[in-house]
């Protein structure tokens, strides 16, 4: 297991290095001068000097490419231009709420896809089967930032049951929080739901065929309990490497609803900083975010052979 | 073969329907929509729904109907067109990556499994955050975050058909590696990007709206779809409809491409399914 832990983070290193590369390379995509872009056309020509400075712009390429990674090796993700703060302080007090935020979605997505993904299975091709797939195909097809705005509108302005932005620590007051969190959360995880319930279903109808689920049920067991303890553990595998997959969507699906939502994590962060043309910052979130939906991923895969004892680690 | 098979598919046609009925009302947009979707109307500000105004209009007095219409134009446009980039830059990376296999196999793979690193949306939102919000940059950045879904698709077909004797016997036949890939084994790879088109054609009506909510997409004051929520979502307490008929403008196209697309995986490649 270490060895192949080991092995994988060395598959990851090229992967990173292209990541980190295409950051890199995001902020010599600006048309014209970036300094001239990030302070504005009325910036002195000591202003100009001390961005390019900064930023390393007045080095050869591949010198800034190696200044920009030894860097982020330390650390260090650069200074915002307009605060002038570290960029990584920053995104280290406004990740935890996009982690909160995803958390909840996926936990969210989970009761409601897994759930009932099993039952659309055990339900194949009647009209309870139809039903569910005609909810998740709307699932994925309704915009998230328009569900958000529904749902404000619906549930926070109209029912008055939930505040329609701001945002409470859970670590703080949880249940004032939670509050806090339940339309962002469901908002953004409708879409993962969706996709992970279809995943579930069709990994539950392929596994049902298996003849070990006859001997199953030949042995007289409940439905209930071949369905959840035979079949859902076999069928979780491929659903596993799914919500992988899909935690990205929630990571990026983030952005769009902490700004509908106004909360204060990495997305609304990265919104801002884009209109205000703060780069550093911008390459800084992105990178960060994709760090992290590597190493989801990496911990999926990791979690794998328990769902599926026949993927060895050798 | 394939239009019997969906005929008999009624959710596909659902889907097929939709999908022509967008289609007509982004060609016929001038002939559909009632006002021009530009013009501002002062005496009109957020008028509600009306014999006048079909979809109300929005806080600059224009028409939201007429601006949903043109709207149609500006999805299928992005979509469309980021398919296409995507479709035909991640098929000459996969046949390349499939075909000659070795170093060129796994510089493009890596440097697609790299894209892939990013969540779409964000990759696209950091693009776009450098490029500056044009319609054309939308087209790029979309496209560009959707290659590795199609050289992922193109390389492993290629795998499984470069195996095959017809392959061979081209090969024997002298055959250059540029014919082989294009009449021989890419032809036997359409299926799965028929669907995989498909299913990014409603990713990409999904992601443009939501660029241009977040401002990064269309630049206002074009009648985008999510630009149209985007300017309503400070007026919606008082003025609901603002926000109803463009999301649910989007709901519908994007309904479209996904039962269509459901309904060819099926029908084409039923171990997608």
């Amino acid at each position: 297991m270490i060895r192949y832990l080991a092995r994988r983070l060395v598959y990851l290193v090229p992967t990173l290095l292209l990541v980190a590369f295409l950051v890199f390379f995001l902020i010599h995509l600006i048309p014209g001068d970036p300094a001239v872009v990030m302070m504005g056309p009325d910036a002195s020509p000591e202003d100009l000097a001390s961005v390019r400075q900064a930023l390393g712009l007045d080095q050869p390429l591949w010198r800034q490419f190696a200044l920009w990674m030894g860097s982020l090796l330390k650390g260090d993700f650069g200074v915002s231009i307009h605060t002038r703060r570290p960029v990584f302080q920053s995104i280290k007090e406004r990740f935890p709420v996009t982690i909160t935020l995803t958390t909840l979605a996926l936990v969210f997505s989970l009761l409601i896809s897994l759930p009932s993904g099993v039952l659309a299975a055990a339900y194949h091709n009647t009209q309870k089967d139809y039903l569910f797939m005609l909810g998740t195909i709307l699932g994925v097809s309704i915009p998230g930032f328009w569900l958000g705005l529904m749902a404000l509108l619906v549930f926070s302005v109209h029912l008055g049951l939930f505040p329609s932005t701001g945002f409470v620590p859970l670590w703080d007051d949880f249940w004032e929080g939670l509050r806090f969190m339940v339309l962002p959360s469901i908002t953004l995880g409708v879409y993962m739901a969706a996709v992970v319930a279809r995943m579930t279903r069709s990994s539950m109808l392929e596994v049902l065929r298996l003849e070990y689920v006859t001997h199953a049920r030949a042995k007289g067991l409940s439905e209930w309990k071949v369905l959840t303890k035979h079949a859902l553990k076999n069928a979780f595998a491929p659903t596993l490497t799914t919500i992988g997959l899909q935690y990205g969507m929630l990571l990026g699906g983030a952005v769009v609803t902490e700004t509908v939502f106004s909360l204060p994590g990495l997305g609304k962060y990265l919104v801002t900083s884009i209109y205000m043309r703060d780069y550093p910052v911008v390459q800084g979130c992105i990178l960060f975010i994709a760090l992290v939906y590597v190493l989801i991923n990496l911990a999926v895969d990791l979690f794998y052979s328990y769902f599926d004892p026949r993927v060895s680690y050798q | 073969m394939i239009w019997s098979k969906l005929s008999r598919n009624r959710l596909g046609l659902i889907g097929l329907a939709v999908i022509v009925l967008n289609v007509l009302v982004a060609l016929l947009a001038p002939f559909i929509a009632t006002h021009d979707p530009l013009q501002i109307d002062v005496a009109s500000q957020a008028a509600p729904p009306s014999a006048k105004f079909f979809f109300g209009a929005d806080e600059y007095g224009r028409d939201i109907f007429s601006r949903v219409i043109y709207g149609t134009r500006i999805s299928l446009y992005v979509s469309v067109l980021s398919v296409l980039f995507a479709a035909a830059f991640g098929v000459v990376l996969g046949a390349m990556a499939g075909y000659y296999r070795g170093w060129a196999d796994s510089i493009i793979m890596r440097c697609m499994d790299a894209i892939m690193s990013f969540p779409a949306i964000l990759l696209a939102i950091g693009i776009m955050a450098v490029l500056g919000a044009r319609l054309i940059n939308v087209v790029i950045a979309l496209g560009f975050v959707y290659v590795p879904r199609f050289a992922r698709i193109v390389r492993g077909s290629v795998l499984s058909v470069k195996q095959k004797e017809f392959v061979e016997a081209s090969l024997a036949m002298g055959n250059s590696d540029a014919a082989i890939i294009f009449r021989h084994i890419l032809p036997n790879c359409v299926a799965p990007l028929i669907v995989q088109a498909t299913a990014n054609l409603a990713y990409a009506i999904l992601a443009e709206s939501s660029l241009s909510f977040l401002g990064l997409g269309a630049p206002p004051p074009a009648p985008s779809w999510g630009n149209i929520l985007s300017d309503a979502r400070n007026f919606m307490l008082d003025n609901m409809w603002m926000t109803i008929f463009p999301g649910l403008a989007i709901t519908l196209a994007v309904l479209g491409f996904n039962l269509l697309g459901d309904a060819l995986r099926d029908i084409l490649d039923p171990r997608l399914n």
